[in-house]
């Protein structure tokens, strides 16, 4: 019974893990080292995946931010119209990336915010700033709802002492609560920025120009099929994979 | 003096009503209550963390709407909150940044009282209970307040080192001119530490005095309950002064006889039980239906008196009684 209860559970485990695991081998193996090699040498692949961090990056850092305030507000107070906060901070996780691409448009992209951003010299269509708001908008809820569970954590007793110390709301804020959140805040972050790197949806309707990697891949396999496209997505998997592991690795290495 | 004028409030399932009591300077006042009685929370109050009814005035100047950090007062929690973040000496010195900074003298002085030499450059997580209390006494210390809270602080400290701590707190008040508020449901901590005691008991400040007082003479029957008395008994055992309805006796001050002894009060009754205790005999008697607990030092038990059995007569000054009349609590007395 026993041996029959493991086999069947670690089967199946097994079955789900290699399903994910399979593709990465395969594009790998079918890329080959020459294909990878040679892609790595392509500026227009090296500059749009440079692109896509970068911006993704500016986008996380605008929503640490805003982000951590309302995490931190959330997770420290109870107030009427708290839970449908916390709903449309996860709206963006289930609505289509296309449908959010186009509300983005008709929101940035006309009457007063165009004008106010304008003003400000910022467009939206095909810019930098487009690729930025498309990817923020998808993919803050990872950030905000990782920093809300990091704050929950930290016990209130720990900032109600800091404060009887002599520390302010401020001081608290900086000196107590972000060290002890640190570790969730930056695994949000870090699922924030790469759940941005796949953006494709909303930022195809906003930006096909200039090409972050997604668009990149998806117009190279339009135009010029597989074997042009699958070298980007094996260089796009190979850097985020490693930066991914790497920030993960070290946040977890030391003790929140 | 520290003056709390009618603080109410409520918070989730705990409530403040109407708690009023000062604490003069440089004194140990401990608030004896049950788990969930709101000790907490009143101390949280009077640090200043929470909304509240009513005034709290500190050397005659209302503090009610000055915020936790300007209030001078230092917070020691039962389950220490030291920051998990810092080492044992940055946790201590987090208040230099905000206070004037202790001399070298008095953190010398410091380290020296609470003996934590050795585990200054420490991890927090390695500490035994006792060590991380004697650093979170510390830390608070330092930023010099001048009325420290005590949140049940020796409740989650190994018996051995308890004793250590309690010292060290009753030293505080002259070694630091400290005002210091402990509340507790451990009795003897109150009676070790206490200058005045008060006693809490769902959200209200039932009785406060001296410890002589509140301890041997509560008064309610409830808190003579809640204070572990044995012998609540009905008064028409003793015909009482005022009718009163019920009386308490120390069952230590109560003493055994074949007939009644004169200018004491009086019951006659049967022995039932008797267990040996550390230094003394415990016997049941059973008085006209009501059990009388009599605490019997060994050196005068007598087995030819004290038997099952046995009709004997039990007698006890009038300075070891106290009489209640309160005719509310007779529902949930079950004597």
């Amino acid at each position: 019974m026993k041996y029959l209860f493991n086999l069947t559970f670690i089967l199946l485990a097994a079955l789900v893990l290699l399903f994910i695991v399979i593709p990465l081998i395969s594009i790998f193996s079918g890329v080959g080292w020459t294909g990878l090699s040679e892609a790595f040498n392509d500026s227009e692949i090296i500059l749009s995946v440079w692109l896509t961090m970068k911006v993704s990056f500016y986008g996380t850092c605008l929503v640490l931010l805003t982000g951590l305030p309302l995490a931190y507000l959330i997770a420290r107070n109870d107030f009427r119209g708290k839970a449908i906060i916390e709903s449309i901070i996860d709206i963006p996780v289930m609505l289509p990336h296309t449908a959010a691409g186009i509300a983005l448009l008709m929101a940035f992209n006309r009457g007063l915010m165009e004008r106010f951003f304008s003003k400000l010299g910022i467009q939206f269509i095909d810019t930098e700033a487009g690729i930025m708001i498309a990817m923020m908008f998808l993919s803050s809820p990872f950030l905000i709802n990782g920093a809300k569970e990091g704050f929950k954590n930290v016990d209130p007793k720990l900032e109600n002492v800091a404060r009887t110390l002599g520390a302010g709301r401020f001081s608290v804020f900086f000196r107590v609560a972000l060290p002890n959140a640190r570790k969730d805040i930056i695994n949000g972050m870090l699922m924030m920025w790469s759940r941005g790197l796949g953006e494709f949806g909303a930022v195809v309707i906003i930006a096909y120009h200039p090409m972050i990697a997604p668009v990149l891949i998806y117009d190279r396999f339009n135009s010029y099929g597989l074997s042009y496209s699958a070298p980007v997505a094996a260089v796009m998997i190979a850097v985020s994979l490693t930066t991914f592991l790497l920030v993960r690795g070290l946040n977890n290495r030391k003790r929140a | 003096m520290l003056s709390l004028r009618n603080i109410g409030l409520q918070k989730g399932s705990f409530t403040l009503k109407k708690i009023s009591f000062d604490v003069k300077e440089h004194e140990y006042f401990v608030i004896l209550g049950k788990t969930g009685s709101g000790k907490t929370l009143l101390l949280e109050t009077i640090a200043g963390l929470h909304k509240h009814t009513g005034q709290v005035s500190y050397r005659r100047r209302d503090i009610t709407a000055i915020p936790p950090e300007k209030r001078r007062v230092g917070f020691v929690y039962q389950d220490f909150a030291l920051f998990p973040h810092l080492s044992v000496v940055k946790n201590i010195r987090f208040s230099e940044r905000y206070r004037p900074q202790t001399s070298k003298v008095q953190w010398d002085e410091l380290i020296d009282f609470l003996d934590l030499g050795d585990l200054l450059q420490r991890d927090i997580h390695y500490l035994s209970g006792g060590e991380k209390q004697r650093v979170a006494l510390a830390r608070a210390i330092y930023s010099r307040p001048d009325i420290l809270l005590l949140d049940e602080p020796l409740s989650a400290i190994d018996p051995s080192f308890r004793n250590i701590i309690m010292e060290r707190l009753k030293e505080l008040k002259q070694r630091f001119q400290i005002t210091a508020i402990h509340v507790t449901h451990n009795f003897h901590e109150a009676a070790y530490l206490a200058d005045h005691i008060g006693v809490m008991m769902n959200g209200e400040l039932v009785q406060q005095g001296s410890v002589q007082n509140v301890l041997h003479h509560p008064a309610s029957v409830s808190i003579a309950r809640f204070l572990g008395f044995r012998n609540i008994l009905p008064g028409r055992l003793i015909e009482p002064k005022d009718n009163a309805h019920y009386f308490t006796v120390n069952p230590a001050l109560i003493q055994i006889s074949g007939h009644a002894l004169e200018n004491d009060y009086s019951i006659r009754g049967i022995c039932r039980n008797s267990n040996e205790g550390l230094n003394h005999h415990e016997v049941m008697v059973d008085a006209d239906g009501c059990v009388v607990f009599v605490h019997v030092p060994k050196r005068n038990y007598d087995p030819g008196l004290i038997h099952s059995g046995a009709a004997v007569h039990l007698s006890f000054p009038p300075s070891a009684v106290t009489f209640y009349q309160t005719s509310e609590e007779l529902d949930e007395i079950s004597v």
